[in-house]
């Protein structure tokens, strides 16, 4: 179990966790039509920034505004703090060199950790830094999830057919594919409680990732790994406990078609879902970053649901690669 | 039509990456996919490429391949009455 | 933690637990050589890129070939697959650029979908029915994946297949990938 001590999220919806959370609250979606952002593509539907953005400039902002979002400072050229960075496409192709360049910035002396799990990366980002920090490997980690569009990811999902023309629809009958988005967004782990606060606190409680091991593009027609991943996400818990789901919700036909059987299969088709890619498209790599937060932010929202004093959620993705994976996250009142 | 059979049965060969595989091993009227050549989603989704590069053929809706693809055969015929190069 | 067997793979030599694997092609030609060699009944391999190729025959020579298999308790299949690299899938995304160059636009998607460093897992995942985490990181060097090993692993009973596969160039790779038991 690890604290969560500050978050941030940079979007076309706005700068900061909170900006984004009364976007998505008043409605507003970051989604339009593009049909010249780049050459020979047809017309799609995204949310893009305005403006292209500098990768590294990007994810350094986002942790600049993470930091100042903390509950107790943490020191980012400490030894004890490791930044892992969740990506898929990186810096032009480029994983490694720009999350150096993101370490280097805030003078950390380690070397980062670039999780590249397509997909569920931003999940399995925050799985791999709570285990570095229960390990006692380090004190702290700064997970950042990035991915900006480009005409490489663009036409690739265009020849998948996997794009629609039009705002996604998660889980609707009507749906006709996803809408890629451009995101960054940061959460720091801590490992020790700070000092006492009247303020709830949110902690990562557990993490799986499993393989459908069925095939690398297709999901599981019965759900398998993400039927095993909240499997485990429920463990010494039942249903009733999880008060929402942060599901994928790409709005493929057979990913949310996965998704529905796999909840069905592990007894959660009563709990609350939180689909944000109608918002914010599928932002990649910071998916996992991006939606975790805002689920949190939902049920901060939503504090007089508390029984015994905590809420939780289970955050799930599924990608390429037949790789699935979920986190359960807690909001407990420290005492 | 037979000659348009045989280069398709190579372009798919090319396409699909069926290494230990010449076109007479391709039978013209057998399934592609489920039994015959056992091809899967993503290889429909190269075959749409292949009729765009080859011929000039976009689709649109990847469901109408289905029928397209039904065999080599209904693939040719396909080409032979839609083809633009 | 015990490491069970281990291979090292270069684009000139194969080396399964200290022993010597002659053989006579050399770079992309002696993945394929291995395959027709010692698997032979598996033609998606031809439909993957060299990353996957080199991963895939690397994890089939050490779990079928190395001996670890014929340990009657099943302790050596593994429930993890967990690499890492440094150039991601470099490789593979220079050909599917490729497919999309100006005046020649046709995207492949079957290029498209290894464009991710970790369909390699996934391979090795579909091939031995492993439904256990499979997850890639693009590390500065080979040593860095040893905390992450230690912490996914730490006090938990699992046996994994785990090392680094790198693949910059068609003909320049390098894999050395282990397959490990943890036990308390």
């Amino acid at each position: 179990m690890v604290i969560v001590n500050g978050h941030s999220i940079i979007s076309p919806l706005g700068e900061g966790s909170q900006a984004n959370f009364e976007a998505v609250q008043a409605g507003r979606s970051g989604l339009r039509l593009y049909t010249d952002r780049f050459a020979d593509v047809e017309p799609f539907c995204a949310s893009l920034f305005d403006t292209p953005q500098d990768f590294v400039e990007l994810c350094v902002r986002s942790v600049e505004l993470a930091v100042s979002s903390q509950n107790s400072a943490v020191s980012l050229q400490d030894a004890g703090t490791i930044f892992i960075l969740s990506t898929t496409k990186g810096d032009q192709l480029d994983l490694l060199r720009p999350a150096q360049a993101i370490a280097r910035h805030f003078g950390n002396p380690n070397p980062p950790i670039v999780v590249s799990n397509a997909c569920t990366s931003g999940v399995c980002a925050q799985i791999t830094a709570m285990r570095l920090l229960e390990a006692g490997i380090y004190r702290h980690a700064v997970v950042v999830g990035c991915d900006l569009q480009s005409r490489f990811i663009v036409s690739g999902f265009q020849a998948f057919k996997a794009l629609s023309p039009e705002p996604c629809l998660p889980f609707s009958p009507e749906r006709k594919g996803l809408n890629l988005g451009e995101a960054a967004a940061t959460i720091i782990f801590r490992r020790q409680p700070s000092a006492f606060s009247s303020q709830p606190v949110w902690t990562l409680e557990a993490g799986a990732i499993h393989n459908d091991a069925n095939h690398i593009s297709a999901p599981s027609r019965t759900g398998e790994g993400a039927y095993l991943c909240l499997k485990d996400m429920l463990q010494g818990l039942t249903p009733a406990d999880i008060d929402l789901l942060g599901v994928h919700g790409t709005a493929t036909l057979y990913n949310d078609d996965m998704e529905k059987i796999a909840i069905e299969r592990a007894g959660l088709q009563d709990v609350p879902v939180s689909a944000l890619k109608p918002f914010f498209g599928h932002t990649m790599g910071a998916a996992g970053v991006l939606e975790t937060i805002l689920c949190m932010m939902q049920m901060e929202n939503e504090k007089w649901k508390m029984d015994n004093g905590q809420l939780q959620i289970i955050k799930m993705l599924s990608g390429f690669g037949g790789v699935n994976a979920a986190i359960r996250l807690k909001l407990k009142i420290q005492n | 039509m037979e000659q348009l059979i045989e280069q398709l049965k190579a372009q798919i060969i090319e396409a699909l990456s069926f290494e230990d595989m010449t076109p007479a091993d391709i039978d013209t009227d057998a399934p592609l996919f489920g039994e015959g050549l056992g091809l899967d989603s993503i290889d429909a989704l190269e075959l749409i490429m292949l009729l765009d590069r080859e011929y000039g053929i976009k689709l649109a809706d990847p469901k109408a391949g289905k029928a397209i693809f039904a065999s080599v055969r209904t693939m040719a015929e396909y080409i032979s009455t839609h083809r633009t190069k | 933690m015990k490491v069970e067997s281990q291979i090292e793979i270069t684009p000139t030599s194969v080396v399964l637990n200290g022993q010597a694997i002659a053989v006579e092609a050399t770079g992309e030609k002696m993945l394929v050589e291995l395959y027709r060699r010692f698997v032979g009944d598996y033609p998606k391999f031809f439909k993957m890129d060299t990353l996957s190729r080199l991963g895939f025959i690397a994890a089939e020579l050490l779990l079928k070939h190395s001996g670890a298999s014929e340990h009657s308790d099943k302790s050596c299949q593994p429930t993890a697959v967990i690499l890492a690299n440094r150039s991601a899938s470099i490789k593979n995304d220079r050909d599917y650029l490729a497919t999309i160059s100006e005046g020649n636009y046709y995207p492949s998607p079957s290029l498209f979908v290894y464009t991710l460093p970790n369909i390699v897992t996934g391979e090795i995942a579909i091939r031995h029915h492993i439904q256990g985490e499979t997850a890639f990181y693009i590390l500065e060097k080979p040593e860095d994946l040893e905390p992450i090993l230690l912490s996914t692993f730490n006090f938990k009973l699992s046996t994994a297949l785990a090392g680094w596969c790198e693949c910059s160039e068609p003909n320049s790779f390098y894999a050395k990938m282990q397959l490990i038991i943890w036990n308390n």
